[in-house]
């Protein structure tokens, strides 16, 4: 089901009634709700109706004359197997619940069915719809359909107009950085840089250099100056990814600079102010960690001024068909290709899987069963199967190794700006297994070089995203 | 006549009127097929009552229709007859009040 603009963004429902005292009756509950109706007179009306209509579900009477709820069932899923249909009926009978379920309905409310009860059912059949709504205006990209999600975008999008120190917390995968990005974007620092580090990715010093620069010389192989993210991001907002994996050494540093709003970097007497707006997210359970001593108690008081809480993908499960669509959706632009859909025992798999690797895993799994099968409907063998190859969505000992050692590669070609001599020398390679390293993942020292003379480092020109964060959507 | 005083939802004050209207017809329907032995047709009208009628406001039209069906499968016309009654009896009486 694709959203269509031309209807507007409202929840849209078909009511199908030969009774026209019923049609009224639920047009009328319905739309006090705040969805909007469409009526139809018998099955043969609703089928003609739902083209243009395109409604988020479908609610109709199971006896009516000529086409019967069952047969208007099918009719609808022949064509969109996905459509929530809620059937209703003055029997009670328990076969024919149990058919029409078998049949695929979301619901089976028996006559005279309560308000209450009704709104409940449609509300719910909703939420199996794919048709997911993408943040408004704050949050683009973010997409979601719960109340969940909703709430949380609400809390970010308050304090995203402040200065006011973010703390985000989550699993791996659940979008924490995403989330960084929209308060950044909302933010009056918006046309600023949005730089993003992950703090666990690199060695110590590395990471001191990264943060707060070097002069020239103040170590093997800093061959030039150095300017570090704090003062690249300068006016604008600084993503400190995984920050409970920061060293203890540095954590210090961090707290000085948080206090004066100034960074001295590494061999340098001098401090320079820099004006930054911090957010920060781990998903580690930092109270623990202070607890046992592996992260200041200081420091962590001053991050988590605001604290934001992203939940798993198990904890807003109704964001699960929206999300699958929309990462079909991308796949299906970025290859040019006929999007593709998950049969109705497929999506219902997904929606009950336990997800340890959030939203980056349903990525990768939504990208593997696209890929693996010809058809236009993936069905629920590849559905499991791609869950069962990514198994936990935790990584092998390799993808760790290489994502550390990409990691690895960025900071030292940043912290070089480009030039390969030097970077090659502080990682203790020489020249031709240094590009050799950067060839395999995909590097281009030329990408981290600036303009300008030698020695001095020019201003970022603008927003930036950093790739330094690997392993987290 | 016995008066019955139904709450109703105020949302559906426009739509009231017209409910008990054709129920008013449903009695003259209902009277006309007992005149010529067609039971299935009253089944049919006391079916669609009983499923509407709560949803109104009207739980007494609901049990009304629920008593015509029942009365029609067992083809026990007499309590067709009877419920018609206290249909006709019902609409008489019955006064709403929206809040």
């Amino acid at each position: 089901m694709d959203s269509n603009d031309l209807q507007g963004g409202g929840q849209r429902v078909l009511v199908v009634d030969d009774d026209p005292d019923m049609l009224g009756l639920l047009s009328v509950w319905l739309k006090a709700a705040g969805m909007d109706v469409s009526t139809a007179q018998g099955g043969a009306d609703a089928l003609a109706r739902i083209e243009t209509v395109r409604p988020h579900c479908v609610l109709t009477d199971l006896y009516m004359e000529g086409m019967d709820g069952m047969m208007l069932l099918t009719e609808i899923h022949r064509h969109d197997p996905l459509m929530p249909v809620i059937m209703l009926s003055g029997h009670a009978g328990v076969p024919e619940a149990v058919k029409a379920m078998h049949l695929g309905i979301s619901a089976f409310l028996v006559k005279p069915v309560e308000k209450e009860v009704l709104l409940q059912q449609v509300t719910r059949a909703m939420r199996l719809s794919s048709d997911g709504r993408a943040g408004g205006r704050f949050g683009e990209g973010i997409v979601y359909r719960s109340t969940r999600m909703a709430e949380l975008l609400d809390q970010a999008e308050l304090v995203a107009d402040s200065d006011v120190t973010v703390f985000i917390t989550g699993q791996t995968g659940t979008g924490k950085e995403v989330l960084a990005m929209a308060i950044h974007k909302a933010s009056p620092r918006r046309d600023k840089p949005f730089i993003g580090v992950n703090c666990g990715a690199i060695p110590e010093q590395l990471l001191e250099s990264e943060l707060f620069g070097h002069e020239k010389g103040a170590f093997t192989g800093a061959a030039i100056r150095h300017e570090g993210l704090f003062q690249a991001a300068n006016g604008g907002t600084l993503f400190l990814d995984e920050i409970g994996d920061m060293p203890l050494g540095l954590q210090v540093k961090l707290l000085r600079v948080l206090q004066d709003f100034e960074v001295r970097p590494v061999g340098s007497v001098r401090s320079v102010p820099v004006n930054v707006r911090i957010i920060s997210a781990t998903h580690q359970d930092l109270d623990q960690a202070v607890k046992r001593g592996d992260f200041r108690e200081d420091l962590y008081y001053r991050l988590n001024v605001v604290p934001l809480h992203m939940p798993n993908l198990a904890e807003r499960r109704e964001d699960i068909p929206a999300l699958l669509d929309f990462f079909l959706d991308k796949l299906a632009q970025r290859r040019g290709a006929k999007k593709k859909r998950f049969a109705p025992e497929a999506l219902e798999y997904l929606l009950a899987a336990p997800w340890p690797g959030n939203v980056r895993q349903m990525q990768n799994a939504v990208e593997l069963c696209a890929t693996l099968i010809k058809t236009d409907i993936i069905p629920l063998t590849m559905a499991q199967k791609a869950l069962r190859d990514e198994t936990t969505g935790i990584q092998t000992l390799k993808e760790a190794r290489d994502a550390f050692e990409r990691n690895y590669l960025i900071s030292v070609l940043r912290i070089t700006s480009g030039r390969v001599a030097e970077a090659a020398r502080i990682a203790g390679r020489n020249r031709t297994e240094f590009y050799k390293l950067l060839a395999q993942h995909h590097l281009d020292a030329g990408e981290f070089r600036k303009s300008g003379s030698a020695g001095i480092d020019d201003p970022a020109d603008g927003p930036e995203v950093a790739t330094g964060t690997d392993g987290e959507a | 006549m016995t008066k019955v005083v139904v709450h109703a939802d105020p949302d559906l004050a426009e739509l009231i009127p017209g409910y008990l209207a054709n129920r008013a017809r449903d009695v003259d329907a209902l009277r006309a097929a007992l005149g010529r032995g067609d039971l299935e047709a009253a089944r049919i009208i006391g079916h669609s009552m009983k499923g509407s009628g709560g949803g109104y406001g009207f739980d007494g039209i609901t049990e009304i229709g629920a008593a015509i069906e029942q009365g029609a499968k067992d083809s026990d016309v007499q309590a067709v007859i009877d419920a018609v009654s206290a249909l006709a009896d019902y609409l008489q009486g019955v006064e709403v009040v929206y809040d």
